[in-house]
């Protein structure tokens, strides 16, 4: 795709006799690569800037980018080093910046309301909703993007475009799939993993007993808690709201059904104190060998079956698979939603920050970041759901396959501001909390149901 | 025509009236007064009053950061919180946090400073180490308290479990009433050294012949504390209560850090909960919340400031 583009220019180049200057400018909004800039100004009779240390393109200024702490440290650094490498070529100073995923939000939202910060921040699904009038248009690049990836994904369009437009560049999102103890699984006498919720946590029951139980996080928290949450409720038939984006959906008889069978199997088969859990207490305690499975990104299984990771258990690791989520009466389904990347009207520098945009969502950059992930994050599209990074590992495929039955959050309507509101202040997530504190699954989901219809009504 | 110059001595003359009339001016104390207090009026005003007005001004429309166009509201925000039931256990939340941390707080400090107050080796060692958890930076305090809480990985269920106590974890952050104890706990130990401080200053202006007098007469060290000790720290005692409850009353960090709120939103605060709220770019109900907060802060201030003034 790079190299399409890089031809295009040189026959642009050609044809409108471009001084080396305006090929510059028009490599760096095109989002060439370096190298391919270089082949460019060679092709064009321009002479590439000579091997010193000198910026092959001079677009100045500085470039701030905010994003959440990535849970595979190795990306983290690639992309800082991507982005400082970058900013060396183009004569940008780039610095980069890591919050904890809770904090992203509302430090966006301080930014914003101050009109200084960070120039791109990193955006959770939905979230371009609440800011669409604070961000520079992506349409054109992520059109673009859209078309090199095979298309989006139903979840990608309705949680990181606005109303039609792109306002940020998808960038994926942290897959999530249960995994589990094969050893342990087996020694409870289950050969192969339960398919449906019910068989799921009759397998747990007899794992809890034998000193392993079913680990999930319920606490407030932004990952794993809603990852199970709303795949749950949607697999026994309740939602957010119906297509209308108004109607609340989510009082229905057979989740108060679905809900009493998980508050039997929170006594039953889970170890309780995962009410207090974030984003890291199932990890810590699946890597401890203390809970037999759990629903997470594959963050755990790569942690421990890397050799340079702190936490590396090659043991543990091999007895570790990972599978979707189980079904429920009214399907199988996975909590999934884009983030993105979204450039900030105030920012001071918007060329050089759609440059670095336009070079970082090229297929080949792109996919050296998500093989620096290992298939942590998920595409927006099918055509890089086959790369090796997510099918080599037969024990990863779960995250990818997934992909095809996600839901977004707010879902039947958008992801938009009030299905945002409902998940920051956890309304799903501590309908699930206070029916296994209280025990009672009706009057937890009608205090739910008054909750979405303060947000969804309002 | 020209004017005819002023003669040299009608312009001393002039000047040094004029010169009375500005010194005998400045010289005024309640010009002065003023004066003085302009830096600090105009500090007040624009880093305090200018952002509380404007704050207030905020939690009376419906704005939403980054959406253009909001309106005023007048009140709606303050109803629609009376109507939430998660803004009824903030507010019972925080005053649980405050009034039941205190005592605590305000009773182990003065242990620790009748302690600290007699003379031992190492004394002075004890005494800078009382101020460490004071110190320490809360957010870093917090982390630790993290770990001990950890459900799974708590060293205080391990010891537990490996001394035959118990079978399985302690729920520190998972179960309601452990996490408000958990949050408390935290907070008393972070609060105690500030008592602490306070108190072992007062004690040591007790002078030591009043003790010995006392002793002599034939009074315990019981009679001896409230009839010789008590009378001179009892204002400090006071004030260090009212400071500590308006802190507590206000706090964030703690809380966010080891629970953000949760399980179900069981130990938020007013400062966790107008956070929470600003999450999603709800200006104007976030800076309710915080409001909600101004009239019992104002009275515990104007309770302060007449302990003040009265002791002044």
């Amino acid at each position: 795709m790079s190299d399409e583009r890089a031809q295009r220019l040189i026959a642009e180049a050609k044809t409108l006799r471009y001084s080396r200057r305006t090929v510059l400018k028009r490599a760096a909004a095109l989002g060439l690569s370096a190298p391919a800039i270089a082949g460019v100004l060679g092709a064009t009779g321009h002479a590439a800037a000579a091997q010193s240390g000198t910026p092959a393109v001079n677009l100045g200024g500085s470039l701030n980018i905010l994003q959440g702490t990535y849970f595979v440290p190795a990306a983290q650094d690639f992309f800082t080093k991507q982005a400082k490498d970058w900013g060396k070529q183009n004569g940008v100073d780039v610095t980069t910046d890591y919050i904890n995923w809770p904090d992203l939000q509302p430090r966006t939202t301080s930014a914003v309301q101050a009109g200084s910060g960070p120039d791109i921040v990193e955006m959770w699904p939905g979230i371009p909703y609440l800011f669409a009038d604070k961000l520079v248009d992506m349409t054109d690049l992520a059109e673009k993007w859209g078309q090199a990836n095979g298309g989006y994904y139903d979840w990608v369009t309705k949680t990181a475009s606005v109303n039609g437009q792109w306002k940020t560049m998808p960038h994926g999102t942290s897959s999530i799939a249960v995994i589990y103890r094969t050893d342990l699984f087996k020694a409870a006498g289950y050969d192969t993993f339960p398919e449906t919720w019910e068989d799921f946590f009759k397998a747990g029951k007899a794992l809890k007993a034998a000193g392993h139980p079913l680990g999930q996080a319920l606490g407030q928290s932004l990952g794993d808690p809603p990852s199970f949450c709303y795949p749950y409720m949607w697999s026994y038939g309740a939602m957010e709201v119906e297509a209308d984006g108004k109607t609340v959906a989510f009082n229905k008889p057979t989740f108060v059904d679905g809900m009493n069978t998980f508050i039997q199997a929170w006594k039953d088969a889970y170890d309780g104190t995962g009410l207090g859990w974030d984003d890291t207490g199932n990890n810590s305690a699946y890597l401890a060998g203390q809970i037999s499975a759990t629903l997470n990104g594959s963050s755990i299984y790569l942690s421990a079956n890397d050799p340079t990771s702190k936490d590396s258990n090659p043991e543990l690791a091999k007895n570790t698979n990972c599978v979707p989520l189980p079904k429920g009466p009214t399907g199988q389904f996975c909590n999934l939603g884009s983030r993105s990347m979204g450039l900030l009207s105030y920012s001071k520098n918007q060329d050089a920050a759609k440059a670095f945009l336009g070079w970082f969502f090229s297929i080949d950059n792109y996919k050296a970041w998500i093989e620096a992930y290992k298939g942590y994050i998920i595409p927006t599209g099918p055509t890089l759901a086959t790369e090796p990074v997510y099918t080599s590992d037969p024990k990863l495929k779960a995250f990818i396959e997934v992909a095809k039955y996600g839901r977004n959050q707010g879902y039947a309507g958008p992801s938009n501001l009030k299905s945002a509101q409902a998940a920051a202040n956890y309304v799903i997530v501590n309908t699930f909390a206070n029916a296994v504190q209280n025990g009672d699954a009706k009057s937890a989901i009608e205090q739910g149901a008054r909750q979405l219809e303060r947000y969804y009504g309002r | 025509m020209n004017a005819v110059p002023a003669q040299p001595e009608e312009l001393s003359q002039n000047q040094a009236q004029g010169y009375t009339v500005a010194r005998s001016f400045w010289q005024k104390e309640a010009v002065l007064a003023y004066l003085f207090m302009v830096p600090g009026a105009l500090i007040l005003l624009i880093f305090m009053a200018y952002p509380f007005f404007y704050g207030l001004y905020i939690s009376m429309t419906d704005r939403f950061v980054g959406i253009p166009g909001s309106h005023f509201i007048w009140f709606e925000n303050y109803r629609y919180l009376l109507d939430d039931p998660v803004f009824r256990k903030v507010v019972r939340n925080t005053f649980v946090y405050s009034f039941v941390t205190v005592p605590f707080k305000l009773v182990l400090g003065l242990g620790l400073a009748l302690v600290l107050n007699q003379q031992f080796r190492f004394s002075r060692f004890f005494r800078a180490g009382l101020l460490l958890p004071w110190i320490v930076p809360t957010a870093i305090s917090t982390l630790a308290f993290l770990m001990l809480y950890n459900g799974t990985l708590s060293p205080i269920s391990w010891a537990f479990r490996h001394l035959g106590l118990m079978n399985g974890n302690i729920n520190f952050l998972g179960d309601p009433v452990n996490a408000i104890i958990s949050i408390c706990v935290a907070n008393i130990w972070r609060g105690v050294p500030f008592f602490g401080i306070s108190i072992l200053a007062g004690l040591q202006a007790v002078p030591d012949d009043l003790h010995e007098a006392a002793a002599l007469d034939g009074a315990g060290a019981w009679r001896r504390f409230w009839a010789v000790t008590w009378p001179v720290i009892r204002n400090i005692v006071l004030i260090s209560t009212l400071f500590s409850i308006i802190w507590t009353f206000a706090d964030f960090q703690l809380i966010y850090v080891l629970t953000k709120g949760g399980p179900a939103n069981s130990t938020h605060v007013f400062g966790t909960y107008s956070y929470q709220t600003l999450g999603v770019t709800d200006l104007g109900t976030a800076a309710s919340i915080s409001l909600y907060m101004f009239p019992f802060l104002a009275v515990f201030a104007i309770i302060l400031l007449f302990y003040v003034r009265r002791e002044d």
